[in-house]
């Protein structure tokens, strides 16, 4: 390949051509890797359907024998293999509301399962029933939740933008017979929420 | 005596041979150097951090025998380990305080040059890598703590995992890939990352940060071996409580080279701010103060603003760290108001540590300077005085046997102390045995060098209980590097002087090994240290 050929030839250069295809074979042989990346992420396993509330007892929870202004701990999804089920990501705080949030009706209304893990930092917070507490506290940065609609009110949690102010939420249902009953959740912020992230109230 | 000392055997020669071929091998572009005498530890501290990262080595990797990261099983691995495992409270304290010993000597070593100007003239990517290697190491120690999965843990983990997803539009995608969805994956994650992925970075790391010369200093290293084992027995570290997902934790700190950080996110301002913006600035800060520095000289007292900065940030982590730990322990006040920092008294503190580092900085560059002048004038003035001991070789042998017997003491008692379950005093024991050889080396190598630059024998017979210290053949075989070890030991001892022209030595040395220093002055690479 000749200087002068170079010069004058009208289109691409061979060598530019050369390099053209070096440059797509090289992009060509490692393209089917990127999708490899799905690997990190661990996928959710777990199949969302309607399942009882069971409480840390055996029980399946029902309205009319659930104290009110208590908490349990339930475990959702549950998947029934030991290791997965003690996993802080699958434990909500299922709470029965204080008479004077209406606690005493039967409906669905007295009754709360919000995500454990604090928006902040992902601390465990947990329901005081106690008089004049009555909330939900973290212990790591002292965030307090308001039990009627999981919105931080007090504490770091509280001053963080929207959706990361407002715990994610599992719906519930009350069969005739007062058995309660967790509705298949879509953890989105718009839906449900995201454990971790956030709700959009 | 000395004859079938030095005698060659088929396996001593073979051990020659194989360290001879490693001239050929990457590993001489290294030159260590055994100093023959007593060196200031800060010129090595690096190396000294590099020693403790293999003893961590080797104790995480007996500890991964035992171990299981597995969210319910963790915690009762790492019990089974200090508890029923022989010998395994003393891996586990060994590894457990030797990480602490890391990242403090990290910090020392990176302050240690910050102040001496050492990251100047090429040493750039040294530096920047030094401060990569820091930043590593800590992620290492933080790791390592976490994947006990006790309570403490449990927070960290949340805490870590937290702050990775408050990173604007990247962070969950960075939290789901790197460190996966759930408690039970990042413990894995974690440990994964622990023992195999961010070692296999600081050892990379390593390659490019090592200088090409290096102190090994016998002594100093068995006395920071010795630190590590005896803090483990007077302080062992306990199990922590055993994390229950049902059960929130109580109120905890994390360890103590994240408290600085853990203050500042407690002044309640946005997580990823405080969490990761600050720290991200002052580690940048550090990567470029050697383009930032635009001093022509080396030591501190002639870089003022760069020491004044130096002295503000250390004064500024020294009160971060301890607030980080501070938690009112009034149980009667709500949780919030005892862990939140007043944002306005903390960054306010914060500002007022700049004028008062640099008021320090001042009143040292004065002091120094005026130290110097003081010095200058009664050296011009008076002879100069330095304190030595002076042995005589019987008392030195006496000593180095006696160093012996106790060693051998120490060593049934640490044996005795752990048969009958009191493993803490064992571990503090073995700290002690180390300690003692740590004295012993050190007597052994001036004796050693005494015995290179003894003069030669008088022309009567002397001595004769000790007939085989001055035997004449001795002198030439041993001082082979003595031609330029003399001018340098001369000044410490006049009495010393006179091998020099009295007994000229010829150098006999076969291979390099011989010498066990490679083909240099024992005193190289420290000398090479101090060299601006």
């Amino acid at each position: 390949m000749s200087d002068v050929e170079t010069k004058t030839s009208e289109g691409l250069s061979r060598r530019d051509f050369l390099r053209l295809m070096g440059a797509a074979g090289t992009g060509l042989a490692f393209a089917p890797f990127i999708p490899f990346g799905d690997f990190m992420p661990n996928p959710n396993q777990a199949s969302l359907e309607k399942v009882p509330v069971i409480l840390p007892d055996g029980s399946h929870a029902n309205i009319n024998t659930y104290e009110i202004n208590s908490a349990q701990v339930i475990t959702y999804p549950s998947t029934g293999d030991a290791a997965l089920d003690a996993e802080a990501f699958r434990k909500w705080q299922f709470i029965r509301l204080p008479e004077e949030l209406g606690g005493g009706k039967t409906d669905t209304t007295s009754i709360r399962a919000y995500s454990m893990i604090c928006l902040h930092l992902w601390c465990l917070w947990k329901y005081w029933p106690e008089d004049g507490r009555k909330r939900g506290e973290c212990p790591c940065h002292g965030s307090m939740y308001d039990p009627l609609t999981g919105t931080a009110f007090v504490g770091p949690a509280s001053v963080q933008a929207a959706p990361s102010n407002t715990l994610p939420e599992l719906t519930l249902e009350i069969n005739s017979d007062g058995f309660i009953f967790i509705l298949p959740p879509k953890f989105d912020a718009n839906s449900n929420g995201v454990i971790g992230y956030g709700r959009f109230t | 005596m000395a004859v079938s000392l030095s005698r060659r055997t088929g396996i001593v020669a073979l051990l020659y041979w194989i360290w001879d071929g490693v001239d050929r091998t990457i590993f001489t572009a290294i030159k260590f150097s055994f100093p023959a005498r007593f060196v200031s530890p800060f010129g090595f501290l690096g190396m000294l951090t590099f020693t403790v990262f293999i003893i961590l080595g080797v104790t995480g990797a007996l500890l991964m025998f035992y171990y299981q990261p597995i969210l319910d099983r963790a915690w009762d691995s790492v019990e089974f380990i200090n508890d029923e495992v022989p010998f395994g409270f003393h891996i586990r304290n060994i590894h457990y305080h030797g990480s602490n010993a890391m990242v403090l000597l990290a910090v020392l070593h990176m302050y240690y040059q910050y102040f001496s100007g050492r990251y100047k003239i090429r040493n750039e990517i040294l530096w920047m890598t030094g401060v990569i290697l820091g930043v590593v190491t800590i992620l290492e120690a933080f790791t390592g703590y976490d994947v006990i999965f006790s309570e403490r843990a449990e927070l960290a983990i949340s805490i870590a995992a937290s702050l990775t997803t408050s990173i604007p539009i990247v962070g969950p995608t960075i939290r789901d890939a790197a460190l996966g969805s759930g408690f039970s994956d990042f413990v894995l994650r974690f440990y994964a990352q622990h023992v195999f992925l961010l070692p296999i970075v600081m050892l990379g790391l390593m390659a490019v940060h090592f200088p090409r010369f290096l102190v090994f200093d016998v002594p100093m290293v068995m006395a920071i071996g010795g630190a590590i084992l005896i803090t483990g027995g007077v302080f062992p570290i306990d199990m922590g409580f055993k994390f229950e997902p049902t059960v929130p934790p109580g109120v905890t700190v994390p360890e103590w080279y994240l408290t600085g950080i853990y203050a500042f996110m407690r002044t309640q301002y946005d997580k990823f701010v405080t969490g990761l913006l600050w720290p991200l600035v002052f580690i940048i800060s550090l990567v470029l103060i050697p383009f930032l520095d635009r001093y022509k000289k080396f030591s501190w007292r002639d870089r003022p603003m760069v020491t004044a900065f130096g002295i503000t940030s250390l004064a500024q982590i020294m009160v971060t760290t301890y607030w980080g730990f501070y938690i009112s322990p009034d149980v009667s006040i709500p949780l919030v108001e005892r862990l939140v920092i007043d944002p306005l008294f903390f960054y306010g503190t914060m500002i007022l540590l700049v004028p008062l580092g640099f008021g320090f900085t001042y009143m040292m560059i004065k002091l120094a300077n005026e130290a110097e002048r003081k010095s200058k004038l009664v050296k011009n003035t008076g002879p100069q005085k330095v304190a030595t001991i002076n042995l005589s070789e019987k008392w030195i042998n006496w000593l180095l046997v006696a160093l012996l017997a106790f060693q051998v003491f120490l060593n049934i008692a640490a044996y005795n102390a752990a048969l009958t379950g009191m493993k803490n005093i064992s571990l503090f024991l073995i700290g002690i045995i180390l300690l003692v050889f740590a004295a012993f080396f050190h007597i052994y190598r001036y004796a050693m060098s005494q015995q290179k630059n003894a003069p030669p024998p008088a022309p009567v017979r002397i001595v004769e209980d000790l007939p085989e210290l001055s035997e004449s053949e001795v002198v030439p075989e041993i001082t082979v590097d003595s031609t330029s070890e003399t001018p340098k030991l001369s000044d410490d001892s006049t009495s010393e002087e006179k091998p020099k022209e009295l007994a000229p030595t010829v150098p006999t040395s076969a291979t390099k090994a011989e010498l066990d220093v490679g083909n240099n002055n024992s005193n190289l690479g420290s000398q090479d240290l101090t060299k601006p």
